[in-house]
């Protein structure tokens, strides 16, 4: 099996969903706040289960089946947690991207504060 | 009367499809989710035909082992050049589409063995894997008889070949069998 500690973009969505959702984390939930996270980019519900197998087979989380609920048709739900490598990865992206926000403030200065998450890309100064 | 009752889930034609595709190993939670997420009929069916083939090349992609499936069409093809040398019918391999007459057969059984992965539980691979193999070489010989081009020349040299293919192919497996629980589909 193949074990790294990279991870990327939208494995980090997934990581910190699960690691938002806590015991709650499974398929349906982990992506209506995997669709959170990226908006307004949409998610599949596809994609989220091809990146469950990846960090899966990275023993990055691990993942249970629940007993059978009615709601579901008498389906169990998967539920996923994060394993210790996968707090560690998610840290390593986290501080990675504490690093690349820091630089960039830097650089753009206070231009950078009046850049809210909902506004467009400021225009770099010449 | 009335009108009538909202569906309380989805068509059920449409979830036994879906459920009839999905891998076993991953089909109760990826069912039930989409249940979940149900909301009509049309939203259903496009979740449905986007969430699905996702499921299956993420399945087949971890039950695959590019390097395993190499050596096993590796042992098809020795077990082919080999039977065809050993039964006398040597020389249909250096006349022209020789070689392709050889693919043909062991890319369906690879493609065979691939499904069976995906599909079945790790320790019932082995047997199935084989027999499914065995199955698609048959039937792609069959289907090349008819082509004058590509037919084998005899079809107990196939049957030979298929079994000592076979055999090769089962011990690759039982050699590199995966450990991973969820992996395996258990």
């Amino acid at each position: 099996m193949h074990k790294s500690d990279s991870v990327g973009q939208f494995e980090q969505l997934v990581l910190t969903a699960i690691l938002q959702l806590h015991e709650n984390a499974y398929g349906v939930t982990i992506h209506a706040k995997v669709e959170e996270l990226a908006h307004p980019k949409s998610v599949s519900l596809g994609a989220v289960y091809v990146t469950f197998d990846r960090l899966e087979d990275k023993g990055l989380i691990s993942s249970r089946l629940s007993d059978p609920t009615p709601e579901r048709g008498g389906r169990s739900k998967r539920f996923y947690r994060l394993e210790a490598l996968g707090e560690r990865a998610l840290q390593e992206s986290a501080l990675t991207a504490r690093r690349v926000w820091e630089a960039v403030a830097e650089t753009w200065g206070k231009e950078l504060g009046e850049w809210g998450p909902r506004r467009p890309h400021p225009v770099r100064p010449k | 009367m009335g009108p009538a009752p909202p569906a309380s889930g989805p068509p059920k034609i449409i979830e036994a499809v879906a459920g009839f595709f999905i891998p076993p190993a991953c089909r109760e939670e990826v069912l039930g989710d989409l249940r979940e997420r149900f909301e009509n009929p049309r939203q259903y069916s496009r979740e449905v035909l986007c969430t699905v083939p996702l499921v299956i090349l993420s399945r087949i992609r971890r039950t695959s082992a590019p390097g395993v499936l190499l050596l096993e069409a590796f042992a098809l093809y020795l077990s082919f050049a080999a039977t065809a040398i050993a039964t006398g019918f040597s020389r249909f391999l250096v006349e022209e589409n020789g070689y392709v007459r050889l693919t043909l057969p062991v890319l369906m059984a690879l493609l065979a063995l691939v499904l069976v992965d995906a599909y079945s539980r790790a320790e019932r691979r082995p047997l199935f894997g084989a027999i499914a193999a065995f199955g698609a070489i048959l039937i792609q010989a069959k289907r090349q008889s008819t082509n004058l081009e590509l037919a084998f020349p005899s079809f107990r040299m196939v049957l030979i070949a298929s079994l000592a293919g076979m055999l090769l192919v089962t011990g690759l497996r039982l050699l590199f069998a995966p450990d991973n629980n969820r992996t395996t589909g258990a």
